[in-house]
């Protein structure tokens, strides 16, 4: 376990910078949406602003005008948690984690540093996985955080149960897993960062697209089910404080079976030049 | 297979019947050790041995296969036919246990540039597991300050990542230092420090295998050198048994100029200008020096051949066949 902590830390302090960063971000962005809620003055008038906002346009945010309405401030604030710019500043953080410190590595030639040493790929492979676990539960807690703060202080009107930002945050947690996942997969088979990058942006945004239409048209609805974003509900952990088993499940048995899948790939590939 | 490669677990055996915590079994042993890419070979049926305590040097043109061969060794590709072994472990099935007692030399371009020097040899440090008992020492010989190991890598010159490389690779005092192009980037008289360095650790019994362009440097460290080219080893001899199986070169300076079209026995004139003979002498020097005796001559001067005599005679020899 030496040697994993070595490199996990070691891969912290290389990506501090670009983590600070990203933390101020997420943290700022959550931290306006309940001051923007409460700049429309009561929920009434914000319900009344929806109902004239088209759908194509709240089906970007992956939430329907109904389900805000019945559950009221938790699902205004579910809006910080569905945004677009929240699954971009989550993602990539996420995916530069990971693609950064496994195909990255290969492509420059800095994985030698470590696998020219006692140390197994095992162990690097994990050291991976713990640091995108603990990057994917940091920006979910820091989302959530800045949202607490929002609320704190502009007290915006209808009630909200600050525990339930915990199932909020389980939520986020297992998207990114999946996201983590998904990218140190296509990661450790990559020979370079860029292909990594590519091909998990590309699955994600083929799955916001599936999601996103399913949304709007009916006839789509059977393929919904093959987004992930399907599969992540923060109205429900807002509004009722759990998450729904089939999301747990079907989120974290991606997460598990693609780092695993990595890793098998990883242990038995050459590395490249 | 090669009759010094250990069975599977024969290491695990004699380091529990009490033998060098190293292992048992040469420093390097490899057994038709061959790696393909999309069916071409890169390598081919390689089989050579790197006793424990020699300087072994591994020369070859671009893309002769020594970058691949150090691959193979370190665990980073895995082979498509054939074995390798450091200390008596197979590299690729029990690569963490081959390498516990190897140095290796990464390109100075995959070090951290975000890093300071000092962090990049702790972590090297910390993930040897053996401390760095050599680290002040290669610090003075490399010429590299604590101030400099403050700075981040980003700020440093070529030179001095190479002797970061070096100094990474080599301060836990490894029983196997494993170098490619290890003095690419400094300059003579550091070259010459380091060089001193290697003598030293192997006077303490320590292996090193280097593959460098540097043939002077190999001359001079090297006892034993292996040539490989398009994948195939060559040669593999010790230097002093390459430079008796090589023809030396002679200077001859004569009081009257050799008429020409006389021919020369025992000898390759590689040119004639005036007075002066430059020739390539047979390994049997008598016809030669019976040639010579007839002849008026002021200074004779024979040198034995040097290695990059010897390396571009193999090349020049290799490239003819058909």
């Amino acid at each position: 376990m030496t040697a994993v902590w070595t490199l996990l830390t070691q891969l912290l302090r290389r990506c501090r910078g670009g983590l600070i960063a990203m933390t101020i971000g997420l943290f700022a962005f959550e931290f306006i949406q309940p001051v923007a809620i409460d700049a429309f003055g009561n929920l009434d008038q914000l319900i009344s602003i929806m109902d004239l906002v088209p759908k194509p346009f709240l089906a970007l945010m992956n939430v329907t005008p109904e389900v805000v309405e019945q559950v009221g401030l938790p699902g205004f604030l579910a809006l910080g948690f569905t945004h677009p710019v929240y699954h971009l500043l989550v993602s990539a953080v996420i995916i530069w984690i990971a693609a950064r410190s496994l195909a990255g590595e290969m492509e420059s030639g800095q994985v030698q540093v470590a696998l020219a040493r006692p140390v197994s790929r095992r162990q690097f492979y994990l050291a991976r996985v713990l640091a995108v676990t603990l990057i994917a539960f940091w920006v979910s807690t820091v989302a959530a955080l800045g949202n607490i703060v929002g609320i704190a202080y502009s007290k915006p009107d209808g009630t909200m149960d600050t525990w339930h930002f915990v199932p909020q945050i389980g939520a986020s947690l297992l998207l990114a897993l999946t996201i983590g996942g998904v990218a140190l997969l296509v990661s450790s088979r990559a020979d370079r960062m860029g292909q990594a990058v590519g091909w998990t942006a590309g699955f994600l945004i083929v799955s916001y697209v599936i999601d996103y239409f399913a949304t709007l048209w009916a006839f789509l609805k059977p393929i919904q089910p093959f987004s992930v974003f399907d599969y992540y509900d923060p109205p429900v952990a807002l509004a009722h404080g759990t998450i729904p088993g089939t999301n747990a499940l079907v989120l974290g048995g991606i997460a598990a079976l693609c780092t695993i899948a990595g890793y098998a790939i990883f242990e038995r590939r050459d590395l490249p030049n | 297979m090669s009759e010094r490669l250990l069975p599977m677990g024969g290491a695990r055996k004699c380091y529990a019947q009490g033998m060098n915590d190293a292992g048992a079994g040469p420093a390097i042993a490899t057994a038709g050790l061959t790696k393909s890419y999309s069916g071409v070979d890169a390598l081919s049926d390689l089989s050579l041995t790197v006793e424990r305590g020699s300087i072994y040097g591994f020369l070859g043109p671009n893309g002769a296969g020594k970058t691949t061969t150090i691959r193979l060794l370190m665990g980073f590709i895995e082979p498509t036919r054939g074995r390798a072994q450091m200390f008596g472990r197979d590299t690729w099935r029990d690569g963490v246990q081959a390498r516990s007692h190897v140095g290796y030399l990464v390109q100075s371009e995959a070090l951290f540039p975000e890093l300071s020097g000092e962090d990049q040899l702790r972590f090297a440090e910390k993930l040897s597991g053996r401390g760095a008992p050599l680290q002040d020492r290669l610090l003075d010989v490399l010429e590299l300050s604590r101030a400099d190991l403050k700075r981040k890598l980003k700020t440093y010159s070529k030179g001095m990542r190479q002797k970061l490389a070096l100094i990474a690779a080599a301060q836990h005092d490894p029983e196997l230092l494993m170098l490619d192009e290890p003095t690419d980037g400094l300059d003579p008289l550091i070259q010459r420090a380091f060089e001193s360095h290697l003598l030293d650790r192997h006077a303490a019994g320590r292996t090193i295998f280097m593959s460098s362009h540097d043939l002077g440097e190999v001359d001079r460290l090297c006892q034993t050198v292996a040539i490989v080219r398009a994948g195939r080893l060559v040669q593999e001899a010790t230097i002093q048994a390459l430079r008796s199986q090589h023809r030396r070169r002679a200077e001859v300076v004569l009081s009257t100029p050799l008429p020409p079209g006389v021919a020369i026995p025992g000898a390759e004139v590689l040119s004639a200008e005036g007075r002066m003979l430059k020739l390539l002498v047979d390994l049997d020097p008598n016809p030669l020096l019976g040639f010579l005796a007839e002849l008026p001559v002021e200074s004779i001067t024979i040198a034995p051949p040097s290695l990059s005599d010897i390396f571009a005679e193999y090349y020049v020899q290799e490239s003819a066949r058909p």
